[in-house]
């Protein structure tokens, strides 16, 4: 900002020498080319009061003249080499300021991206550490639905197995029973359960019929 | 006087059945007491009883004077028994022959009670084994539960194999 403030008055001022300047040579030139009428005048009223003779007026009006366009000459080259010198100056300044102002803005922007790029990383990193979470907590939950529904499976297909097999073997069995061969079975699960029979008879004895 | 039950008497239709021979020989008896009393004349004959009531009948006559007072007796005395016996339905996959009918009945009056009456079921879905009602219990031994109850065991014993 001071550089910019800076830079402003030094063109102000510059502007203001370059003026006055170009007023000045602007006045000298019109003098020098258009001297006839004003110096007409004054030369007739010299004439008429000066007692100088012609030749010499003339030769002085001549070397006044040479002088005059050599310090004029001077001058514009002067003043040239002025601006030459200011321009170049200016350039060199406005190069430097936009250099430095191209810097400064690509050194923001720079961090800025830099800052962003972090800043991008950062959430990306998050992103991806949340979707990571979220895949693995899927993954189990898949994976208890498919070993649920694994095992609900196995059970159907067991109980659908055991069906066929009992049905085929009550099918298989019952059109060949020998019941001979069970007597001693038949009397032996008799046995086994003799003491429930007892007490059968013991409730029924102890019963009012 | 307590009547015992013969091995071959164990179901109720057949103790039903010696009371129905008992009452027709009771009716024979009664009209042939009174045909003897008007005509004596003895050449009617006896109906036909199974050898079973025969002794039955004959058992009795040996301890009360066979009259018809007695054979009411009787007639009361199997219907107590019918009506006051214990009961056992047996339930196999076949009908029984007499063998194993007998070791059955044998069993039961030997350790149950000496008078007890034994139905006997068949049902072929049974496969095996044998199904008891004794009061109000039901004892499922038939093949049939036990295969039903082991079928949960089937899939393990196919995996093994």
């Amino acid at each position: 900002m001071t550089d910019t403030t800076f830079f402003g008055v030094f063109l102000f001022i510059d502007v203001f020498v370059m003026g006055l300047l170009t007023s000045i040579a602007i006045r000298h030139a019109y003098a020098h080319f258009r001297p006839l009428k004003h110096d007409a005048k004054k030369s007739h009223l010299s004439a008429i009061n000066d007692p100088l003779p012609a030749a010499v007026k003339e030769h002085l009006l001549k070397a006044s003249q040479d002088q005059f366009q050599a310090m004029l000459n001077h001058s514009v080259d002067q003043l040239h080499h002025n601006l030459e010198d200011t321009s170049e100056q200016i350039n060199n300044l406005i190069k430097r300021l936009a250099t430095d102002v191209v810097s400064g803005e690509l050194e923001n922007y720079r961090s800025d991206l830099s800052k962003l790029h972090e800043q991008a990383e950062k959430d990306l990193g998050d992103i991806k550490k949340e979707v990571d979470g979220h895949q693995a907590e899927l993954k189990v939950r898949l994976d208890q639905e498919i070993e649920a529904e694994k095992q609900q499976l196995i059970k159907q297909i067991d109980t659908k197995l055991a069906d066929a097999v009992g049905s085929f073997l009550l099918e298989t069995l019952q059109h060949n029973i020998d019941l001979g061969s069970q007597s001693s079975y038949l009397v032996e699960m008799l046995e086994e359960h003799k003491s429930d029979f007892t007490k059968e008879v013991a409730d029924e004895a102890q019963s009012p019929r | 006087m307590k009547l015992n039950l013969q091995d071959s008497v164990y179901s109720p239709q057949d103790l039903k059945a010696i009371i129905l021979e008992v009452r027709k020989y009771a009716h024979w008896a009664a009209q042939y007491t009174v045909k003897m009393r008007v005509s004596n004349d003895k050449s009617d004959q006896p109906p036909t009883i199974s050898q079973t009531t025969t002794k039955i009948i004959k058992e009795w006559a040996e301890q009360n004077p066979l009259n018809e007072k007695s054979i009411s007796e009787l007639i009361a005395s199997l219907e107590v028994l019918e009506a006051t016996s214990p009961r056992i339905t047996i339930t196999l996959s076949a009908a029984p022959g007499s063998s194993l009918k007998k070791t059955l009945v044998m069993w039961c009056r030997e350790n149950i009670d000496a008078n007890i009456l034994v139905d006997f079921l068949f049902n072929s879905t049974l496969l095996g084994g044998m199904v008891v009602r004794y009061g109000s219990h039901v004892y499922d031994w038939s093949f049939r539960r036990q295969i039903l109850a082991a079928r949960e065991r089937f899939p393990e014993v196919l995996r093994r194999v």
